[in-house]
């Protein structure tokens, strides 16, 4: 057998995420945010400054890859762009603290106002300068990855959690209004994305399993999902948080390439359903060995992934910001030792 | 109540429509039905059956903040007769997101649920600094405390509050946390006296500790 050769990050992340020839080993990749304390205090950048400067939020982004070695650089680290951009209230937060939106302003479909030149709003902006910056730095052998929020947590921010929730209740009609004209939000951020340099584009669009049934997700969004993957020009990769073990098949149907999944989705049930018609990137848990565990934990959790096939390997969501540098590391240490037995045979 | 009314209630919780809660409630004030049955046997009992489904994985968060909704709705025509035949509470529950933290749909749902279960609830809201909590125990001696935190950074803050709990008061109210961050490993390393996965699992919880606490 002829040694595979190695590969650059780049090819190795966009390989797993067509689900294509499957290289020298797995690639290791952020849909989400890896920074940490530790990574800001090497890094000498701090938040909230990586969130609001391009060259900060840039440089910050590439440790991902320069320090931790991940195959991907992703420079959004927070969820609120488009919300401050429509309007909320942001508190961009501290080193030790992530941002959130202090107001929902919308109440009705008339209250929300999308700004013409919303692209070019300072919470937008940065990150499409950041891109730029990326590709000019790295895009030669990283994958440079966008991020946008997808309409439905848009609408989380823009209305509360609370009130939306219960509205896909009691006005539905409503609800698919919002949906419906935010999309173009996420549709045109994430061609922008595209267009200054990302080699992949994040949806995160948190209709998570925790919060409501797979029937709301495909009543309200499948619909708005399909026709965003129609309509945005690169590869896409849905971020959605919680337990979906209950429609993987419907995140298929939207046609996204990747689906950005968590620990509490069994990995081997997943690939089994997905049938490689989408391709699995997660899902190393943050909670109990990213963040609460021992790189030894992180590598069991990892090679179990990898042995179960999936794709890409990745934290399973932004990792809290007290996770260690060397269980991040473990990840790719992980991965370095390449297939298991079971993968290679099958390759 | 029979089974059927209660099903009445239960109907009318699940209704998007809050006229039928009301109609409903109306039509049991006017039969002159003790206002404390309606509460106790018609929108707890109700609220406790949409709590088991939810449990069980048959309704979900936007069902629970529904009936929720429809429930406050009830307690409210109720509220001028309640004031009238005091209404004996399970015991006393203190709630709060702890400081640094503003989410509060996890606390928000155990708030309903606690109340649901009959107990009488102090919610003192996000972001809740460490001198609040002591204060409200001082001042309304709850007989348990519930911490909720969504995040990573603000979970922290749960074993800083707890400590200054227990070295603030000789005999502390039991204190039980919960968020998604949050797992039994945590709960026990902070030295919690419980950890609740859900809301439902937090009102199975207090129930727990607040009999063990009566026998002591």
């Amino acid at each position: 057998m002829t040694e595979t050769p190695l590969s650059s990050p780049k090819r190795r992340f966009l390989s797993g995420l067509f689900g294509g020839r499957k290289g020298d080993r797995i690639s290791v990749a952020n849909p989400t945010s890896i920074v940490s304390v530790e990574l800001m205090v090497k890094m000498g950048i701090f938040f909230p400054d990586a969130h609001l400067d391009p060259h900060k939020m840039a440089e910050l982004a590439a440790a991902g890859h320069e320090i931790l070695g991940f195959d991907t650089i992703m420079p959004e680290f927070s969820v609120q762009q488009e919300a401050e951009a429509l309007g909320c209230l942001v508190d961009w937060g501290s080193p030790t603290m992530m941002p959130d939106a202090k107001t929902h302003p919308v109440k009705e479909v008339e209250d929300l106002t999308i700004p013409d030149n919303i692209l070019e709003k300072p919470s937008m902006a940065v990150l499409l300068r950041s891109l730029e910056i990326l590709k000019r730095t790295h895009g030669d052998h990283v994958a440079i990855v966008g991020k946008v929020m997808g309409p439905w947590t848009i609408s989380y921010h823009l209305c509360g959690v609370q009130d939306f929730l219960i509205w896909t209740l009691t006005e539905p009609e409503k609800v698919k209004e919002l949906l419906r004209r935010l999309k173009e939000v996420s549709i045109a951020f994430a061609n922008a994305q595209f267009r200054a340099g990302a080699d992949a584009v994040v949806i995160a669009d948190h209709a998570t399993g925790d919060l409501v049934s797979p029937k709301a997700y495909q009543d309200f969004l499948l619909p708005v999902h399909q026709e965003m993957n129609q309509r945005i020009g690169g590869p896409t990769i849905l971020h959605i948080c919680g337990n979906c073990s209950d429609r993987l098949r419907l995140f298929v149907e939207a046609g996204f390439e990747g689906y950005h999944f968590e620990w509490q989705v069994d990995a081997k049930m997943a690939v089994q359903v997905v049938n490689r018609e989408i391709s699995l990137i997660g899902n190393i848990s943050n909670k109990e060995v990213l963040f609460g565990g021992t790189p030894e934990d992180v590598y069991r959790q990892a090679r179990y992934s990898i042995e179960a096939g999936v794709d890409i390997l990745a934290p399973e969501c932004a990792v809290p910001l007290q996770t260690p540098i060397a269980n991040l590391k473990a990840i790719v240490e992980a991965a370095k030792e390449g297939y298991g037995s079971q993968i290679r045979a099958s390759r | 109540m029979t089974p059927e009314e209660i099903g009445r209630f239960y109907k009318a919780l699940k209704n998007t429509d809050l006229m039928m809660v009301e109609t409903l409630i109306q039509e049991y004030i006017v039969k002159e039905i003790s206002p404390i049955v309606i509460l106790n046997e018609g929108l707890i009992g109700a609220m406790g059956m949409i709590g088991q489904e939810f449990k069980s994985g048959q309704v979900w968060v936007p069902e629970v903040l529904l009936a929720a909704r429809n429930m406050h709705r009830g307690i409210d025509l109720l509220e001028p007769k309640l004031l009238k035949n005091k209404v004996p509470s399970k015991g006393k529950f203190l709630i709060g997101t702890v400081k640094g933290d503003i989410h509060d749909i996890g606390k928000n749902l155990v708030t309903m649920m606690m109340a649901g279960a009959g107990y009488e609830v102090i919610d003192l809201g996000i972001d809740v600094p460490r001198e609040r909590f002591i204060e409200s125990i001082s001042k309304d001696h709850p007989h348990i405390v519930g911490l909720s935190a969504l995040l990573t950074t603000t979970m922290l803050e749960m074993r800083e509050l707890i400590r200054g709990i227990q070295q603030t008061f000789s005999n502390p109210p039991k204190i039980i946390v919960g968020g998604a961050p949050v797992t039994q490993k945590f709960a026990d390393e902070i030295k919690a006296d419980g950890y609740g996965e859900d809301a439902v699992r937090a009102v199975e919880l207090a129930n727990q500790l607040f009999s063990s606490g009566e026998n002591t």
